[in-house]
């Protein structure tokens, strides 16, 4: 499970994630990107961001970054301050299955 | 011989000598050393395949090779060293079937060492009930450790001996974030009834792993920056005891086994420290270390899913 090393051949884990797992950030993020320790099939592969009461807030763009097939991407609307919840689903090339989820929260400088 | 044979070592002792008693008293620390598992989710749960106990998992697997080394307080003093692996395979969904063996070099104090292969082990484990949602898993399963298959020498025993098991596990994930912290907390358990086939004792096996799961901490409560290694280790203690249960009874015995695991890509290190739970286990602490092998990540195409009834991780 090291980030950075790319083979067809194993679970696709997280590594590491913008905005980080469970922190707090003061603007609304344009993106959420994950980064994988393996290139994911992006047809099986989703990602998908909601809100506190569980709406699903992204704007269904879910896609592999063009260079990096290890980056998973998805962007946001402006949104407005509180608790969201990253719920993604991974296949690896070798087609096996990871998942996970994660919240950050928005609270702006008052 | 496994864990299901170590019912009384004093008695065994005296019964068959220190070649027996040695073999017992490894038994008794080890209790399964070599019964670990592949990768086992449930949801986001990566359940580690644990040294000393065995996990609820039912899938493909190698773990290769287990070592441990104890010294025990039988009459003589021996020092024993303990090598073994074990192959299971995923037959049926949540099916597996799985081998085992060992061999084992017994240095007694004052009298000649001895080196020779423990009983051959057959297991079947089913996954019975699962609800990822909670991170639950519960699993029955059964082993048979096959008498007159190992070496006398080493005390191995002649008689055939069936554990019928169930296993669970647990994650904390469910937890409120209040208690956020605590999420990346897992139990795994077994219990088991020894049942031989010759006039032997019956005793009761069970044990418990608590892991802290630092990846879970890191993906799915909160990333604290851990560098490598240690973004990648669960530090865990697992229990690991038999307890006597007819034919006179005897003292329960077990060990605590605090410990860690380093979860790389294709393979887990494993180590843990062996210590006495009580006096009639021993006085003196041992080491086990293991590799587990991800034959599912090095063999995707042959490894990873059922021989029948379709692909399941």
């Amino acid at each position: 499970m090291v980030a950075g090393q790319s083979s067809a051949w194993a679970h696709a884990f997280l590594d590491h994630a913008d905005p980080k797992v469970g922190s707090t950030v003061t603007e609304s993020p344009p993106t959420v990107k994950l980064w994988f320790t393996q290139e994911l099939e992006p047809a099986f592969s989703t990602l998908v961001v909601q809100d506190a009461q569980g709406k699903q807030v992204d704007k269904k763009d879910a896609h592999l970054d063009d260079k990096n097939k290890q980056l998973f991407i998805v962007s946001l609307p402006a949104l407005p301050a509180g608790d969201y919840t990253v719920n993604w689903h991974a296949v690896s090339e070798d087609t096996h299955k990871t998942q996970g989820t994660f919240k950050f929260t928005i609270k702006p400088k008052s | 011989m496994k864990a299901g044979k170590c019912w009384n070592w004093a008695v065994w002792n005296s019964r068959r000598g220190p070649w027996a008693a040695a073999a017992t008293i490894v038994a008794a620390l080890s209790l399964g050393t070599a019964r670990v598992e592949a990768h086992g989710f449930e949801a986001g749960r990566f359940f580690p395949p644990t040294i000393q106990t065995d996990d609820p998992f039912a899938t493909d697997e190698l773990s290769f090779p287990t070592i441990l080394y104890v010294q025990n307080p039988g009459t003589p003093a021996t020092k024993t060293t303990d090598a073994s692996f074990e192959f299971d395979k995923e037959i049926f969904p949540k099916f597996a079937v799985g081998i085992s063996d060992g061999v084992q070099y017994q240095a007694p104090q004052g009298n000649s060492s001895a080196t020779g292969f423990d009983n051959l082990e057959l297991s079947a484990k089913y996954q019975l009930w699962e609800v990822p949602a909670h991170e639950w898993i519960f699993s029955v399963g059964a082993i048979w450790d096959v008498g007159g298959t190992g070496s006398k020498k080493i005390g191995a025993d002649s008689a055939n001996t069936f554990t019928p098991t169930v296993y669970f596990g647990k994650g904390m994930g469910d937890l409120p974030d209040s208690l956020a912290a605590l999420k990346p907390v897992a139990v795994t358990g077994t219990f088991g009834v020894d049942v031989p086939t010759e006039g032997e004792q019956n005793a009761l096996e069970w044990g418990l792993a608590v892991e802290y799961s630092l990846p879970y901490l890191q993906t799915q409560v909160r990333d604290i920056g851990l560098p490598e290694p240690f973004k990648n280790m669960i530090p865990l203690v697992e229990f690991a005891f038999t307890t006597p249960v007819n034919r006179g009874n005897g003292p329960t015995t077990g060990t605590i086994n605090p410990g860690v695991l380093y979860e790389a890509e294709y393979f887990q290190l494993g180590a843990e420290a062996v210590i006495p739970a009580n006096s009639p286990t021993g006085s003196k602490v041992g080491v086990v270390v293991n590799v587990q092998i991800f034959l599912d990540d090095i063999f995707p195409r042959t490894f990873g899913h059922p021989l029948f009834g379709g692909k399941d991780e």
